[in-house]
């Protein structure tokens, strides 16, 4: 009977594992799972595959990733200390900037898709974060893991951060901005941001 | 707990038989070497059970579960490491100072690597690649990174990745003879077995040295203190540098491998310039933080 015992523990274990395993697929995926799915079929369609449609197809694109991605978490992170500071329209149109400026090189990005593989790892949530794994399958046979950081926002998961082979995009603007505020001035900044995203 | 258990016996076989196939590891490259020559390909493993490499990778899978149910941690990728689910306050968010005292000429480096790039590899990558068709490209890269297995089997090694050594042979050995000395990676396919992206410098990471100062050198690119040290302790175990020893035919097989590298990158750095307000600052503080996670891992 003792080994009956010892049998059922073990199956206990394993299901307790296994529990845990499967549990991990909740809302933050689903939501990152939906947005992928969205910006993926507009690239593939081919109604909106002419040139002409570009324009259209961008705006699309962006209305998709605008759903999940909290534009004013990230900045306020690329930010940091520096945020506080900032008076609300300086803190508006630093939100604006950033966002385009991400826009432009997500885009080019996301144009370039060519039937590339989106694997969903798993997920982790403490509270009201989470993040997100990801695995992006290349055509040419690479694997680029991606992390997802993720804030619920109003009862909806929101993005904050993307992590790409474990560099933090969010992180890396702090870096570059942080560079530039300390050795001039936040107005130069704002320049700067202008003249990547071509509005200055 | 009984899993547990299991996974150290287990892991005990892949000891044996790490040992046994690091001499033959220490063989076989020349061997199928040999092999190519009169397309004698008698070393492909009938022995080679497939189920046995299955079961190795279930074991991982395994693994994997146990760690993410909180056991311990392993090199699997389903592995979360320390990562904090709960972020910083913003405000207390880190600002990062890398110890760059050589910033002056490494931002010169960086601006020649650039014009290196646009007006020479790049221009080249693009002619190859109009020659070459991309899964031959995969090919030829799949080639040369299984000639580094030393590498990454020792720094295995030095980190206490036995398993992950032991993946490292087992991918020599398959992906040298039924992957066509290398140019597929039917061990990753077929076998789920990953590569283990370790060297030198990440193994003296993980014995608790830092990167101490960032170098971006002409050529090779981003660095750090640690990492160039890494970098040359490398070569020591590169197959290249002991096969190609005259240095022009040395550096030709190495400039060949970096465009047909280039040739599969095309348009990376551009979009990260792109995105970049400071390249220099970009590109070093993405070093630092790529980095610091293979070493995490």
């Amino acid at each position: 009977m003792k080994k009956y015992g010892i049998v059922a523990g073990i199956i206990l274990v394993t299901l307790a594992l296994a529990g845990t395993y499967l549990v991990y697929a909740g809302e933050p995926t689903d939501q990152i799972k939906k947005t992928t799915d969205k910006i993926i079929e507009i690239v593939k369609s081919p109604a909106l595959k002419a040139l002409d449609k570009e324009p259209e197809r961008r705006r699309l694109i962006r209305k998709a990733v605008d759903e999940v991605f909290d534009w004013e978490e990230m900045a306020k992170r690329t930010l940091g200390r520096h945020w506080r500071r900032r008076s609300e329209s300086e803190k508006e149109e630093f939100i604006y900037l950033f966002g385009k400026l991400l826009e432009r090189t997500y885009l080019d990005k996301v144009e370039g898709y060519s039937g590339e593989k989106v694997i969903y790892i798993g997920e982790r949530v403490e509270g009201d974060y989470a993040l997100v794994k990801v695995k992006i399958l290349t055509k040419q046979d690479r694997e680029i893991p991606v992390l997802y950081r993720m804030k619920k926002k109003a009862g909806k998961w929101m993005v904050y951060d993307v992590c790409i082979e474990g560099v933090s995009l969010v992180n890396n603007y702090r870096t570059q901005f942080n560079n530039i505020l300390v050795r001039s001035s936040f107005k130069r900044l704002i320049e700067k941001l202008k003249a990547k995203v071509g509005e200055s | 707990m009984v899993e547990v258990v299991g996974l150290r016996l287990r892991n005990g076989k892949t000891i044996c038989l790490i040992v046994l196939f690091v001499i033959m590891a220490l063989v076989i490259p020349l061997s199928s070497m040999a092999a190519q020559e009169s397309g004698n390909f008698a070393l492909l493993p009938e022995a080679l059970d497939l189920a046995e490499v299955a079961d190795h990778s279930e074991t991982l899978v395994l693994a994997a579960r146990v760690e993410m149910a909180g056991g311990t941690s392993g090199e699997s990728d389903s592995e979360w490491g320390d990562e904090s689910i709960t972020p910083p306050e913003f405000e207390e968010e880190e600002m990062v100072t890398y110890a760059d005292p050589l910033e002056p000429i490494n931002r010169i480096f960086f601006a020649f690597n650039d014009k290196l790039y646009f007006w020479l590899l790049k221009p080249i990558a693009k002619g190859y690649s109009k020659v070459v068709p991309e899964p031959a490209r995969v090919g030829v890269r799949n080639f040369f990174s299984n000639l580094l297995t030393p590498v990454r089997v020792v720094n295995c090694v030095l980190q206490g990745k036995f398993k992950g050594a032991g993946t490292e042979v087992l991918r020599l050995i398959i992906n040298s003879t039924v992957g066509f000395l290398g140019f597929q990676d039917v061990a990753k396919q077929e076998g789920h077995l990953k590569i283990q992206q370790e060297d030198l410098g990440q193994s003296l990471g993980v014995y608790g040295l830092g990167p101490g100062i960032y170098i971006n050198w002409p050529i090779f690119g981003p660095s750090s203190l640690r990492d160039t040290v890494g970098m040359i302790g490398d070569a020591f175990l590169d197959p290249i540098n002991y096969a190609v020893t005259r240095t022009k035919y040395n550096i030709a097989v190495k400039g060949y491998d970096k465009v047909n590298k280039t040739s599969l990158t095309l348009g990376d750095y551009e979009s990260l310039k792109k995105a970049a307000l400071d390249p220099y600052v970009a590109v070093r503080d993405a070093y630092f933080q790529y980095r610091r996670n293979l070493i995490k891992k």
